[in-house]
């Protein structure tokens, strides 16, 4: 993720040094032009002064490390020159400045012809010494710029950081958000740019808040517009019982449709609540192993209407969880064991702790889920065999989308395998534990369940 | 025994109705949490069926104004908002129980049952089942007619279990019925009760749900 501060410090950081450097260049160059005209003319004047000079008497004063060098030719000889000066022709007997090299370095040469004693004055600098000064004053032009770029970018870091103060602001006011909390930003101090933003997120916000007050106002409408019809009719087939015969077959479609009906529109709102945009619950401290016994007990009677053994193991766990949420799981998974275990059958249901898992395990002696449908049953109504499944159990294939929506809620994971019994499916779920010492609860997980 | 019923739904409520005057309750019915203050201060009913969704005021402001002036009153809610805050709000709120949509007539039956036996009435406090029979005046337990001597403890578990016929107490509900908070329980003090029990008893009457509690059948 880029950062806005650090881009605009280095952007400007970069613009800074290379218009300092620019700069910079421009100066060396014509400082350097300044330079060379104004040693050229000393040099010019140099040979002159030579040339005024009587030859022979200069000759040993110049020593061989001297950035001068000078020869005096009359034709083809060599009447005088310096001691750092070779014997050859050091620049062409022509007027005029040159660059040459001789003695191991690059020189700027001259030569002069002195018309009254016929001869040529040749004078020599080297241009390595020469430049020397100009370098320097341009340097020292550069180096403090150069010297306060980390301080130009300290301040330009703080400049920037106050200018995007508001931004920050926002950003952290949006990430201090709770997942459900819809509430509007205050932009009282945001800047102008800003306002726009905030403005828009607002209205989003707004939005998002009517929409999903909407749905928990259907889902709580539905339920009690569809569960009290529900009711009517168990009641009213209570009373048909009285009227009609014992074995009345339409009767017993009549209770068997109504039961399905209500399970059905039960699984939905189940499945709606769980959503992970609807659902809103908190996590508390949970033992487990309570809840499941107290569900156990509450579910006791649709296993004893099979004659189906309910066994139940464990010690109390604590779990960081949600008691409705939980309570649906266990019911859904209590009601597939009992669905599709024949009469007589025997079901088990565990919670264990072993490495920081608590392990709640429903298994039974049913007919078994084909290890190649394991994935698919946590499809929303999928059932093994389609409708055709073969238990003849009414069931809308939810339960377990629901079970697996409420998994993932509590950072659990589900597994099925075939159970310790001959036939039958064991469904484990694994939660992470909570130490009895430490309560702290993990926060809300609403959010992000893929 | 006269039941009030404040149910909005005319379909529910009188399909309720039909069912509870054969089970012989007498029972009026409203559809308004006004009409239901009026009838509970005007003629107070022996019990009252609460729907929490009524039109006019939400069914657990009309418990509450009930309880200031109503305190034994046994109020049933009825409701469709099946979730656990609800519930818990119900009975903060001072419900004696709660049945939710759709419910069980067997259901609603047993918890009118219990309700009705703490409202004390001679017809109601005894509870019979199979040959033991337990007297909540009395404080008495008697196998086919004959007296039994039961420690208070021994008593207490009975008549949980008695009282809730037909369903599974945990172990949990049954060992805080048996001891207040902080009591120091050994581990298999319930065991050794329901042993007890037993020996008087007769083993079939009491149902182990291993793992889970126990249960009485119900008559």
């Amino acid at each position: 993720m880029k950062s806005i501060r650090v881009f605009l410090v280095a952007v400007i950081l970069a613009v800074i040094t290379l218009f300092s450097f620019m700069a910079a260049l421009k100066g060396y160059n014509s400082s350097m032009a300044e330079a060379d005209s104004l040693f050229d003319r000393q040099l010019q004047e140099t040979a002159q002064l030579i040339a005024n000079i009587h030859p022979k008497s200069t000759a040993n004063n110049i020593d061989h490390e001297s950035s001068f060098a000078f020869q005096i030719w009359r034709e083809d000889h060599l009447l005088a020159s310096s001691l750092n000066a070779p014997t050859t022709l050091i620049a062409p007997l022509a007027p005029g400045f040159d660059y040459n090299n001789f003695a191991g370095y690059r020189w700027r040469t001259v030569a002069y012809f002195d018309q009254s004693d016929q001869y040529w004055v040749v004078v020599a600098e080297r241009t390595d010494l020469r430049y020397t000064l100009a370098e320097n004053v341009v340097l020292e032009s550069i180096l403090p710029v150069l010297l306060a770029l980390p301080l130009i970018g300290l301040l330009i870091w703080a400049i920037v950081g106050r200018g995007l103060m508001p931004l920050r602001k926002l950003a952290d006011e949006l990430g201090n958000k709770q997942a459900d909390d819809l509430s509007p930003i205050p932009y009282g101090s945001s800047s102008k740019e800003l306002e726009q933003i905030v403005l828009s997120s607002n209205k989003l916000l707004a939005r998002l808040e009517r929409s999903l007050l909407r749905e928990k106002q259907f889902a709580s409408d539905a339920a009690h517009e569809l569960r009290t019809p529900i009711s009517t009719l168990k009641v009213q087939i209570h009373n048909l019982r009285r009227e009609l015969p014992e074995n009345s077959q339409s009767l017993f479609e009549l209770t068997a449709t109504t039961e399905r009906l209500g399970h059905i529109v039960e699984q939905i709102l189940d499945l709606y609540r769980t959503s992970p945009d609807q659902y809103n619950a908190s996590l508390t401290l949970i033992d487990l192993t309570a809840l499941v016994q107290e569900v156990l007990a509450e579910e006791f009677s649709r296993f004893e209407v099979k004659s189906q053994s309910l066994e139940f193991d464990g010690q109390s766990c604590l779990i960081s969880g949600d008691r409705f949420a939980l309570t649906t799981l266990l019911l859904n998974l209590l009601s597939n064991a009992n669905k599709y275990t024949p009469a007589k059958g025997q079901i088990n249901v565990s919670v264990n702790e072993t490495d920081g898992q608590v392990v709640l395990k429903v298994e039974d002696s049913g007919s078994g889920i084909p290890e190649q449908h394991y994935q698919a049953v946590f499809e929303r109504f999928y059932r093994v065999g389609g409708d055709r499944h073969q238990s003849g159990e009414p069931g809308c294939g939810l339960g377990l989308a629901i079970v697996e929506r409420i998994v993932e809620f509590h950072a659990a994971s589900i597994a099925i395998e075939p159970s310790s019994f001959t036939t039958g499916t064991a469904f484990l779920i694994s939660f992470p534990a909570v130490q009895g010492d430490s309560v702290s609860v993990p926060g809300r997980l609403h959010n992000k369940l893929s | 025994m006269q039941i009030l019923l404040v149910e909005d739904d005319h379909a529910l409520a009188s399909a309720l109705q039909e069912a509870l005057r054969q089970q012989d309750y007498a029972i009026n019915v409203v559809a308004s949490g006004e009409a239901a203050l009026y009838v509970i201060s005007t003629d107070p009913p022996d019990l009252v069926i609460l729907d929490l969704g009524l039109p006019d005021i939400d069914g657990i402001e009309v418990l509450k104004r009930v309880r200031q002036k109503e305190h034994d009153l046994p109020i049933l809610l009825l409701t469709a908002r099946a979730q656990v805050e609800d519930k818990i709000s119900g009975l903060d709120s001072g419900a004696d129980d709660y049945l939710a949509k759709p419910f069980e007539m067997e259901e609603l039956f047993a918890r009118l049952r219990v309700l009705a036996r703490r409202l004390n009435t001679s017809k109601t406090a005894e509870i019979a089942i199979g040959e033991v029979s337990l007297d909540i005046n009395l404080k008495t337990v008697s196998l086919g007619g004959t007296e039994l001597e039961l420690s208070r403890k021994e008593y207490m578990l009975l008549k949980s279990l008695m009282e809730n016929a037909g369903r599974v107490q945990t172990r949990h509900t049954l060992e805080s019925r048996l001891y207040s908070w902080g009591e120091e329980v050994a581990s298999n003090a319930l065991e050794v009760h329901i042993h007890h029990l037993r020996k008087k008893l007769g083993s079939d009457f009491i149902k182990t749900i291993r793992g889970v509690g126990y249960k009485v059948q119900q008559p």
